[in-house]
């Protein structure tokens, strides 16, 4: 074998080993969004789970307090029934923010009443509640942003190139309702 | 062509082929680490999930801050190294490889990393560090030392109870070497006069991360109580042997056996288990000889601040190593790492395009010394 055919070979050689190197590195990189995409769901299943859990008790807590205003408690029943963790994502996201609205609505009417808004109970499961509320919404904004980078892994260079051969297909947000990303009305 | 002339230039293309290939290597960890950063989205800290995260956010220091040996900064991390001028690596950028250094020393310890939501105590242990270098400058040619040099002259850890007045005088204060103060004074030449060190040009190199710095960790977070030896994820110096190592762990069995090891922390160190104790004001009343000047206490504030810092809850999350999750500190916001990472790749395929030239060009003379 000529210096000559040695080189070209080393050349071809190594073009070659870049591109294995590049596809390897994006197959491993694809699965390891897909382990924290599902991580990421994870989490925030668990805590739609301790606000599922935590609801009954804030409910009954005020519900004797709070005789004129059954119907805010209904709703808070309500949305508490449809939530359903084998439910698909977008699903689970409209239902947990139904839930939000109206655990939020719920904060609100408690405002109006000051002996239930100084019960030390209430306050503490208000409290749990709220906590929750802002944690599912950190992880919300987490896992739609996993989701982001993984739609756009697999639709951009190199990656897009092997997605048809495994079958990765663009994963769904945790979206917010359309009511709630709509222009708010003003009338000023 | 002369027979001289082409050892010379397979030895260059040679060297040439080498560095392209070290560059190409470089490169692919770089495009890794690229894609590790960019594929994981930033946790806030304050809604943490256990498992591996991306967290950034700004250093703040813990127990204990190091004083770098260059530069004498007050870093959580330093890397330094002191060598021949023409050992140089020319690509020079945050994570060169230092070669051929006469004096290389790396150290860290644990920190904390805020954001606007809360902060974390990060174990730095096997930890891969991505720092910028703060010192990159030589020895002149009459020998004058670069303009950045101020060498450590006191001891490479501190504590971070300064005040704010004292931590101003200690910024403004020029170093005063102690008159037995030796060691990095001769491995920089600077003991032996301006041209004392012989014909040899010295060559500075200092990366740090310090208090204040910005900062992108990958890891994982778990909970403080499932570190198998906290002590040893706080620092990473030297060897990576750790307490829980088989042997480490069979010669601690053997001397608790003999009863040379204290049942304790308060037995063993005494005074010095009292949080405060040293590099503060100690939280409660140390045990002093008769005669001592008693040591004020810290106030209950101070004692608070004093045991937060010193003593974390087991379910507190705090960020370190793990088997298959690398910790991962590098300098600034993500997509300043990222960014960072993707010039190296850059770089190693331009080596690779320089691997294959020198390989061509080293056929191309052993062909001509054939014919």
């Amino acid at each position: 074998m000529t210096p000559q055919t040695l080189a070209a070979a080393f050349a071809v050689g190594l073009v070659v080993a870049i591109a294995v190197f590049l596809l390897v590195t994006s197959y491993n990189a694809v699965m390891a969004l897909r382990q924290r995409i599902d991580k990421a769901w994870s989490n925030i299943d668990v805590v739609l789970k301790q606000r599922y859990d935590q609801l009954p008790a804030l409910v009954s807590a005020v519900r004797g307090l709070m005789a004129f205003e059954q119907n805010v408690l209904t709703d808070v029943a309500r949305a508490r029934a449809n939530y359903s963790p084998t439910e698909p994502i977008p699903d689970q996201g409209v239902h947990a923010e139904e839930m939000s609205r109206a655990v939020r609505s719920l904060f609100a009417v408690v405002e109006a009443y000051p002996q239930v808004r100084s019960d030390a109970n209430v306050l503490a499961l208000q409290k749990e509640i709220e906590r929750l509320e802002s944690m599912i919404a950190d992880r919300r904004e987490l896992y739609n942003d996993q989701v982001y980078r993984y739609n756009a892994r697999i639709t951009t260079l190199p990656t897009l190139l092997i997605a048809p051969l495994f079958g990765w297909r663009e994963r769904p947000f945790f979206a917010a309702q359309a009511e709630e990303t709509a222009r708010p009305a003003t009338d000023l | 062509m002369p027979i001289d002339w082409v050892a010379q230039g397979a030895f260059i293309a040679l060297i040439g082929l080498g560095a392209g290939l070290w560059l190409l290597a470089r490169g692919m960890a770089g495009y890794r680490d690229a894609t590790r950063i960019g594929d994981t989205a930033t946790s806030r800290i304050g809604t943490l999930a256990a498992g591996e995260v991306q967290v950034s956010g700004v250093i703040e220091p813990a127990e204990l801050t190091l004083v770098s040996p260059l530069r004498s900064t007050t870093c959580v991390y330093y890397r330094a190294s002191i060598g021949d001028e023409e050992d140089r690596p020319d690509v020079g950028d945050a994570v060169a490889v230092f070669g051929g250094a006469d004096f290389r020393e790396e150290r860290a310890v644990g920190f904390r990393v805020r954001d606007a939501s809360g902060d974390i105590r990060v174990f730095p242990r096997g930890a891969r560090w991505d720092a910028p270098l703060v010192l990159d400058d030589s020895t002149g040619l009459m020998g004058d030392e670069p303009p950045g040099l101020r060498l450590r002259t006191g001891p490479a850890v501190a504590g971070t109870g300064l005040s704010r007045e004292a931590a101003i005088a200690a910024l403004l204060a020029s170093p005063t070497a102690p008159s037995d103060f030796r060691a990095l004074s001769i491995l920089a030449g600077s003991a032996a006069g301006p041209l004392g060190g012989g014909d040899r040009r010295r060559h500075y190199r200092e990366a740090v991360l310090a208090p204040g710095d910005a900062v992108t960790i990958m890891g994982r977070a778990m909970p403080f109580g499932d570190l198998t030896d906290p002590a040893e994820a706080d620092f990473a110096i030297g060897s990576d042997v750790a307490a829980d190592d088989p042997e480490v762990m069979g010669d601690i069995a053997e001397a608790r056996q003999a009863g040379l090891l204290e049942a304790t922390p308060e037995e063993a160190w005494g005074n010095a288990a009292i949080p405060g104790f040293g590099i503060g004001q100690p939280t409660r009343a140390p045990e002093l000889v008769a005669g001592a000047n008693a040591l004020p206490i810290a106030s209950a504030t101070e004692a608070a601040a004093t045991e937060r810092r010193f003593a974390i809850a087991p379910e507190t999350l705090v960020l370190a190593s793990a088997p298959g999750v690398p910790l991962l500190v590098a300098h600034g916001m993500p997509t300043a790492a990222v960014d960072r990472q993707q010039t190296r790749f850059l770089v190693g395929l331009l080596g690779a395009v320089l691997a294959i030239g020198s390989a061509v060009a080293l056929a191309l003379m052993l062909t001509g010394v054939a014919s």
